[in-house]
C-alpha cells in the first residue's frame, strides 16, 4: 500500500530549494511527522544540485534525483519525469510547492496515477489516519475542507503558509537515486521565449508597503514607494488604483495580482476588501492606516494608526531616512 | 475547425465577497452551502466567458469554424448558454447533474466523454479556473484524459495556417507556443474585454435550441470522483488590532516603528 509523504521540487532556483518550497518542505516534514510516515524529496530541473543539497540537509530520508536539459521549462517532458518521480516513489500524499507548476502539475499527475488534487491549500492535516486539506474560495471569503476521493495519491498544490523547514544540518542520513528521464518531443513548442529577466519580485519581498484610494491621487503613490525603499521593501497597490493608473500591475496585490507573504505589509489608504487580503492576509505583522476605524483592515491589522495616511506617511519616511542602495 | 467553449456557472464572487465584508457571509446547515438567502445570483465564471471571447476572435480572424459552449450541471443553463449564444456561439450543450461542481475530477471527466462523444472537436478552450472555487482542474485534467497537449494562462489564441498558436503569460514575461494537433487552452484574465452582445441579438438568441444531455450519458456510476468538499467555513478575522494612540501623526509614527523594531521585523 502507498505510504510517505513526497515533496515535489521542479526547476528549483540555483542557490537552494528557495522560499517556496522551503514552505513545502515544512508542511512536508510537519505531515509525515504527523502520520509517522517517510519523507521522500524529488527534485526536478536542469541544475538541482544546491537544492538537492539543502533538501538532505533539511532532513529528507530519501532523495530523488531527476536532471536533464529539457527540465528547465514546463512542458511534456517535466510532466513525464514528475510522474515517475510519484510512480517510483508511491506515496500516499505529494506535496506541490506553491507556484506557476502547481497549477499545472497538480491535476496532471494526479490523473496520470489514478489520483487527486487540490491546489491553493493553506493547511493540510491527517483526521484520523485521513488526509484534509483547507483551501480560500471565492479569493478568500471563505474555505474549504476537502478530502480526497481517488485510489491514487492525494496531490497537494500550497498556497503561501507560515511554517518553517526543519533546520540544515550536514550529519543526516539520506539515500540517493538517480533517474534518468528521457528527452521526450514536446507537444507544445515555444517559438519566442519570455524575456527572462531576473527582477526582485514583490512575492519575495520582506517589507511590502500597499497604497489604496485613501492616497486621493496619483502623485501620492510617490510616498508609498520612498517609505517602501526606506524600509528595504517594495511597493504595493490595490486593484482600484491600478485600475486608476496610479500603479502599476506588477505592483497589485491580490486575488488577481500577487500574493505577497512578508514579515511586515503596511496597508495605507486601503480599506480591506476580500479581494485585497487574499493576497496580504499571510503577511506576519500587518498594519493599517486609515481614517475609517470601521474599515475591514483594522480587522486584520495587528497594529493600527487611525489618521490620515497623507499626514503618517511622511512622518514615517522623515523618522526612517532613505536607505541608500549601495549599503 | 469545430471548437468546444466549456462554461461553469458560479454563485457571483463578488457578491460572495460583499457578504464577506459586511460580516454577514455565514454556512447554511449542510456545511457545503453559503446561506444567503437566495439573494446573490449566479453568474457565468468570468475566466469562461473570456475563453468564448477568444473562440470568437478566432472565427474574427476569418477562420471558418463552429463553436459550441457546453455548461456541466448548471443551476439555470438556460440563461447561461443564451447570453453565449447571444455573443456568437453555434450551438449550445447543457449537461444536466445535480452534483455541486466542487469536484472539478468529474467535470473533467464528462467533459472528455463529451468531446469523444462529439467526435469531430479540434480545439476545447476553458477558463484558467472557476471564480469560486480557484482550482483551475477542469482544463489541465481534461487535457490529460484526451492525451491532448495543454496550454494554460494564454493571453492570445490564433490559428497560424496548420499551427495553433498561443501567446501564455509567465512570471517571466509572455511566451508564444505553438502546437499542431488538437489541444486544450485554459484562458486567463490577460486576454482582456469581451464583447457584449447587443439586445437585438440576446432576443433571437431567446430561439436558441440548446441540446440537452443527463449527465448519467456521460459518466460511469463507477466512477469514484476525485475530490468531495467536506464543509465550507468563514475564517474568524483576527481582531487583535493595536491601535496606537498619540497627540499628532508624527508622535503614531513613531510608535508604529518601536512596534515594528520591537518585532524584530525591520532591518536595522
Amino acid at each position: 500500500m502507498a505510504s510517505g509523504v513526497l515533496l515535489l521540487v521542479t526547476r528549483p532556483p540555483s542557490k537552494g530549494l528557495g522560499k517556496a518550497a522551503r514552505e513545502g518542505f515544512a508542511v512536508a516534514a510537519k505531515l509525515a511527522a504527523e502520520l509517522d510516515e517517510e519523507l521522500s524529496c524529488a527534485v526536478v530541473g536542469e541544475h538541482i544540485d544546491a537544492a538537492a543539497n539543502e533538501a538532505a540537509e533539511r532532513g529528507a530520508v530519501s532523495l530523488l534525483l531527476l536532471s536533464n536539459s529539457a527540465l528547465s521549462a514546463p512542458g511534456d517532458t517535466l510532466t513525464a519525469a514528475v510522474t515517475e518521480a510519484v510512480r517510483t516513489t508511491d506515496p500516499r500524499v505529494v506535496i506541490v510547492p506553491r507556484g506557476p507548476d502547481a497549477l499545472e502539475l497538480a491535476p496532471r499527475i494526479a490523473i496520470r496515477l489514478g489520483g487527486s488534487s487540490v491546489t491553493g491549500v493553506t493547511e493540510v492535516r491527517a483526521n484520523s489516519g485521513e488526509i484534509e486539506v483547507v483551501a480560500a474560495v471565492f479569493g478568500g471569503a471563505a474555505r474549504a475542507v476537502y478530502r480526497f476521493t481517488a485510489n491514487g495519491p492525494a496531490v497537494i498544490g500550497m498556497a503561501p503558509v507560515l511554517l518553517e523547514p526543519p533546520e540544515r544540518s550536514a550529519s543526516r542520513d539520506t539515500r540517493k537515486f538517480i533517474i534518468d528521464i528521457p528527452v521526450i518531443e514536446e507537444r507544445v513548442v515555444i517559438i519566442e521565449p519570455a524575456l527572462d529577466v531576473e527582477t526582485s519580485r514583490i512575492e519575495d519581498a520582506r517589507v511590502v508597503v500597499s497604497g489604496g484610494r485613501g492616497l486621493g491621487e496619483s502623485e501620492n503613490f510617490e510616498l508609498i514607494r520612498t517609505l517602501a525603499l526606506s524600509l528595504g521593501g517594495m511597493p504595493g497597490a490595490s486593484r482600484a488604483i491600478v485600475d486608476d493608473g496610479w500603479a502599476i500591475p506588477s505592483e497589485q496585490v491580490g486575488l488577481t495580482g500577487a500574493i505577497v507573504t512578508p514579515d511586515v505589509y503596511v496597508a495605507a489608504g486601503i480599506s480591506g476588501a476580500s479581494q485585497h487580503m487574499a493576497g496580504c492576509s499571510n503577511a506576519r505583522v500587518i498594519v493599517a492606516i486609515n481614517t475609517d476605524r470601521d474599515a475591514p483592515i483594522f480587522r486584520y491589522a495587528h497594529f493600527g494608526i487611525v489618521d490620515d495616511c497623507l499626514e503618517v506617511l511622511p512622518e514615517l519616511i522623515r523618522l526612517r531616512p532613505e536607505v541608500s542602495t549601495s549599503e | 475547425m469545430n471548437i468546444l467553449v466549456c462554461a461553469k456557472q458560479v454563485l457571483d464572487p463578488e457578491g460572495v465577497n460583499s457578504y464577506a465584508l459586511w460580516g454577514r457571509l455565514s454556512v447554511d446547515e449542510s456545511g457545503r452551502n453559503f446561506d444567503t438567502g437566495g439573494t446573490i445570483p449566479h453568474i457565468v465564471n468570468a475566466y469562461d466567458e473570456q475563453a468564448l471571447e477568444a473562440a470568437l476572435r478566432i472565427r474574427d480572424t476569418g477562420v471558418d469554424c463552429s463553436i459550441t459552449v457546453a455548461t456541466v450541471g448548471a443551476k439555470d443553463a438556460k440563461t447561461m448558454l443564451r447570453r453565449g449564444v447571444a455573443m456568437g456561439a453555434d450551438h449550445a450543450i447543457e449537461v444536466s447533474s445535480n452534483e455541486s461542481g466542487t469536484d472539478g475530477f468529474q467535470t473533467a471527466m464528462i467533459i472528455a466523454n463529451l468531446v469523444r462523444e462529439l467526435r469531430n472537436i479540434d480545439l476545447v478552450i476553458c477558463g484558467r479556473q472557476g471564480s469560486d472555487f480557484d482550482q483551475g482542474t477542469v482544463p489541465a485534467a481534461l487535457a490529460e484524459h484526451l492525451d491532448w497537449p495543454y496550454v494554460t494562462m494564454a493571453s492570445n489564441v490564433s490559428i497560424e495556417g496548420d499551427a495553433l498558436r498561443v501567446t501564455r503569460v509567465t512570471p517571466r514575461g509572455e511566451e508564444i507556443v505553438e502546437t499542431k494537433t488538437s489541444t486544450v487552452v485554459a484562458v486567463s484574465n490577460e486576454i482582456g474585454q469581451t464583447r457584449y452582445p447587443s439586445s437585438r441579438l440576446m432576443m433571437a438568441a431567446r430561439r436558441m435550441e440548446h441540446q440537452v444531455m443527463d449527465v448519467s450519458e456521460l459518466l460511469s456510476e463507477q466512477f469514484e470522483g476525485g475530490v468531495e468538499l467536506i464543509k465550507l467555513f468563514v475564517p474568524e478575522l483576527q481582531g487583535q488590532c493595536v491601535v496606537l494612540d498619540g497627540d499628532s501623526p508624527e508622535a503614531k509614527a513613531a510608535l508604529l516603528l518601536n512596534h515594528l523594531a520591537e518585532a524584530g521585523v525591520l532591518d536595522g
